[in-house]
């Protein structure tokens, strides 16, 4: 039998969501008799296959970020928004309280650890911020919801276990979690 | 009552004509989640959560608020409701600042139970991220209205069960913000109280209390005690969370408690604090400036060795504080006074204390309990305020006075020789000319009361009492800044009162004459309660009754003359007053024991014993809330510490004492009434027995 095919990226977020699947542990290893990991921050792979599941971690807070979205969109069967970042917005929507160039003051030139005399902000070559910091959804559908900050690596295995048996799971109120 | 029968879930329910449709259901153990609704609140229905269907009704009905009708046919968990309340939870959370990851309330939320409990994975409507205030100039609790879904359960707490009425709504929709006064900041309110009962019935993160914030979840603690808090009078029962041996929570009963579950700021901070004061591990001996520490057989050694000299020539004595159980005070007194037949054995409060039992004396020869339940202000509707200072005598006693007036419409008299506690509420504000200690007007007001009842009542004397009456107003009147028509309607006032309630302060009591005129005014003005007359009267600490059979002395004795021996037992929990810290200074050779480095008393001892603190110890305390209520033991004694009972034996011991069985009555029995309070008589005043 085929492996199925899995995409995994790192948006607006911390990489609590990719650490917390790697506490699977040696769960793992059966994982990968049945899966492919074809695109994932621990893969080297430059552009996002065709997959049959792609997982979105992290909120979208930049151009950059809604073009890898829709872009694991149109790669991917089965769409899943793992953790509260791209559920809901998460901790980024910290951010929605101050227009963009306030947030952009505020991270290179005010912050108490910033040595910055110059007051340079980097803005060329690098992805334009959005208005504001939002869960994925509201610019791509979302096929599953895995919210948590992170999701426990329980529930992740068993949403890819539910996944490759075919059904698209709803995440039980007893292993659903916001922080 | 009339019974009612209603069809809910199809299970065939009773209910009484009265009972809401939530009221029936969970009679009936059948579950309707609820949000904004708290059980002793006056219900809302605003949150919406626990919306019903009910047949023939075309619209959802919120149960919380529905009255249940005989032959209803409900359904509470329909997939349209499930889906409503759903939706109602998206709104809640897309609303305000619901990202859990940064709430010190995770995990004790109740929007976020019911939110993991309706599936609610995302949420489908766009997040308003709506920027309001985070409000943090209240010294112990923080609000942040981003995180306020709008349940009014503070507000209600507030007016309902505290009588502040700090909070209240401004602004609608949306927009809408729980405020302070009329829009100060908390930290600025003239009204709170610091309490704290809004901080525990806040179903979310918005109301957070700093000392237990980030401090561990209820669900991650290893233990819920139930104790009795000892810092006044009361005893307000209370509920410690405890996390690997440390206290990070103190909640109160639930609302729908007589005593609506509060608890004054003392009660709700004070605990965790008293955990992490600096403590005495171990006996230390005063040589010269310094201390040394020694073993306990050294310690106690050398105390009975300077006690037994000093009892020889009469010249020991032995002062307790009275936040110590019945247990504790029956092993004291059986030591002191039955075994060695010490005279001067007291309490800190023992004046005040003596000056309560010597005014009830009277009343409780006659078989009447000559006081009465704090709780039972709330049924008054007239409540006397006579010179006691209740927010800071007992915070609860003083929100029982607020509730009565603003939420039971009852009237309040101050009477007081300094500015009245509670101005605004007060509809007869009495400035006493002399100080508090004179029993002259309570007397006087007693006798016109009587006057006039004979006169309304026995026409044959009518005339007789008539002038009397006039003769007692006019003497009330040049006691006190009032004119004589103000007097008559005070005592028209006090006469009419279905149940009045005189509460009586600490300050007054060292005169036991206004004690008993206090007693007699109640009996006067028909203040009868079911468990006796209507006086609560604000005694220091909550087993402040159970020292009357065990420690109080009959007399005062400290600082009557210099003694040889002191023991003195302090709980380090209520300042020692400056007559008492005088006295033991004096003496020749002073053992302190306490928990705590309680200065300048510890600074005094000869020989400075640990003890277990009060949250260390077990027992029963013998509130004037009329309970016997169990403290017990929230974090376990670390260190040398021994407990009170065993340094007692160990102390009899070394002394060659036998220690007998203690003789102490609980205090049920010793301030049980043989009869109805309607059958007490008013007692003369006289100056005797002083």
């Amino acid at each position: 039998m085929a492996k199925a095919k899995l995409a995994t990226v790192w948006l607006e977020a911390c990489a609590g969501c990719h650490m917390s699947f790697l506490d699977v542990d040696e769960r793992i290893v059966s994982l990968l008799e049945k899966v492919d990991i074809m695109y994932s921050p621990v893969v080297d792979s430059k552009e996002i296959p065709k997959v049959d599941v792609g997982v979105i971690s992290g909120a979208l807070g930049n151009d950059e970020e809604v073009h890898l979205a829709k872009k694991m969109r149109e790669q991917c069967d089965i769409l899943v928004a793992w953790g509260d970042c791209a559920v809901f917005g998460g901790i980024n929507t910290m951010r929605n309280f101050m227009p963009t160039k306030e947030v952009l003051e505020k991270a290179y030139i005010d912050t108490v650890s910033t040595v910055n005399p110059k007051g340079v902000i980097p803005g060329e070559d690098i992805p334009e911020l959005l208005p504001k910091a939002i869960p994925i959804d509201q610019v791509v559908k979302v096929d599953v919801y895995v919210p948590g900050c992170p999701p426990d690596a329980d529930t992740i295995l068993w949403v890819f276990q539910e996944l490759l048996e075919g059904r698209i799971p709803k995440v039980p109120a007893d292993m659903m979690r916001y922080d | 009552m009339k019974e009612i029968t209603l069809t809910i879930d199809g299970k065939v329910c009773k209910g009484t004509h009265g009972d809401t449709i939530l009221g029936v259901a969970r009679k009936n153990g059948i579950d309707i989640p609820t949000l904004c609704f708290l059980e002793g609140l006056t219900p809302i229905g605003s949150c919406r959560m626990c919306v019903v269907e009910v047949e023939k009704n075309p619209k959802l009905l919120t149960a919380c608020t529905t009255p249940a009708q005989d032959g209803m046919v409900v359904h509470t968990k329909t997939e349209t409701l499930h889906n409503y309340r759903r939706q109602v939870l998206e709104l809640l959370f897309a609303g305000r600042n619901h990202f859990c990851m940064y709430c010190s309330q995770s995990g004790d939320c109740e929007l976020q139970r019911l939110a993991i409990e309706h599936g609610m994975d995302h949420v489908r409507y766009p997040f308003l991220y709506s920027d309001f205030e985070n409000d943090a100039t209240h010294p112990e609790y923080q609000v942040d209205h981003n995180r306020c879904i709008l349940c009014l359960r503070c507000i209600r707490v507030c007016a309902e069960k505290v009588g502040a009425h700090t909070l209240d709504l401004k602004d609608r929709g949306w927009n809408a913000k729980v405020i302070s006064d009329l829009g100060k900041k908390l930290g600025e309110s003239d009204t709170c109280v610091s309490c704290g009962a809004c901080a525990q019935v806040c179903p979310t993160g918005t109301i957070t209390i700093r000392e237990f914030a980030y401090r561990g979840r209820r669900s991650d603690c290893d233990d819920i005690v139930e104790s009795v808090c000892p810092l006044c009078g009361v005893g307000c029962k209370i509920k410690a969370y405890v996390r690997t041996g440390s206290v990070v929570r103190v909640e109160g009963t639930t609302t729908d408690q007589p005593d609506g579950g509060q608890l004054c700021y003392k009660g709700r901070l004070e605990l965790p604090r008293s955990t992490e004061r600096d403590r005495i591990h171990v006996p230390m001996i005063r040589e010269g400036v310094h201390y040394r520490e020694a073993t306990w057989e050294e310690a106690l050694s050398l105390v009975a060795e300077n006690f037994k000299a000093a009892h020889e020539a009469d010249k020991a004595g032995a002062l307790v504080s009275s936040i110590c159980t019945d247990e504790e005070l029956s092993v004291f007194s059986a030591l002191f006074r039955d075994s060695l037949g010490m005279k001067r054995l007291d309490t800190f409060d023992g004046d005040i204390l003596r000056g309560f039992m010597k005014g009830f004396e009277p009343f409780r020869k006659q078989g009447v309990r000559p006081f009465t339940a704090a709780h039972n202000i709330l049924e008054s509707d007239c409540i006397v305020n006579l010179c006691a200072n209740p927010d800071e005598e007992a915070p609860v006693v003083a929100s029982y006075m607020r509730v009565g007036v603003l939420k039971n419409e009852a009237s309040l008299i101050n009477v007081s020789s300094w500015d009245n506690p509670f101005e605004g509420i007060t509809d007869v504000d009495i400035r006493l000319l002399s100080e508090c200690g004179d029993p002259a007007l309570l007397d006087s007001l007693t006798k016109a009361i009587i006057a006039l009842r004979m006169s309304e009542e026995d026409l044959g004397k009518g005339t007789e009492a008539l002038n009397d009456y006039r003769k007692y107003v006019q003497q009330t009147a040049s006691l006190v800044d009032m004119d004589v028509d103000e007097v008559e309607q005070l005592v028209l006032k006090l006469s009419k009162a279905k149940k009045p309630v005189f509460v009586l302060g600490s300050n007054v009591s060292k005169n036991p004459l206004v004690v008993q005129a206090a007693v007699n005014l109640a009996i006067a003005s028909k203040a009868f309660f079911e468990d006796g007359i209507g006086v609560v009267p604000l005694v220091v600490s909550s087993n402040s009754l159970g020292t009357v059979n065990t420690v109080l002395a009959d007399e005062a004795w400290l600082g009557k003359e210099d003694l040889d021996f002191m023991y003195v037992f302090s709980t380090g929990m209520i300042p020692e007053d400056e007559d008492s810290l005088a006295a033991i200074s004096r003496t020749k050779f002073v053992v302190v024991q306490t928990p705590y480095l309680v200065h300048p008393l510890v600074n005094m001892a000869d020989v400075l014993l640990p003890a277990p603190a009060w949250y260390e110890r077990s027992g029963h305390f013998c509130t004037i809330e009329g309970e016997r209520r169990r403290l017990n033991v929230v974090v376990p004694p670390k260190g040398e510490v021994r407990g009170l009972a065993s340094v007692i034996q160990e102390f009899a011991s070394a002394l060659g004492v036998e220690l007998g069985s203690p003789k102490a009555v609980p205090c049920e029995q010793l301030f049980g009434s043989e009869k109805a309070p309607q059958n007490a008589q008013i007692v003369e005043l006289e100056e005797v027995s002083l």
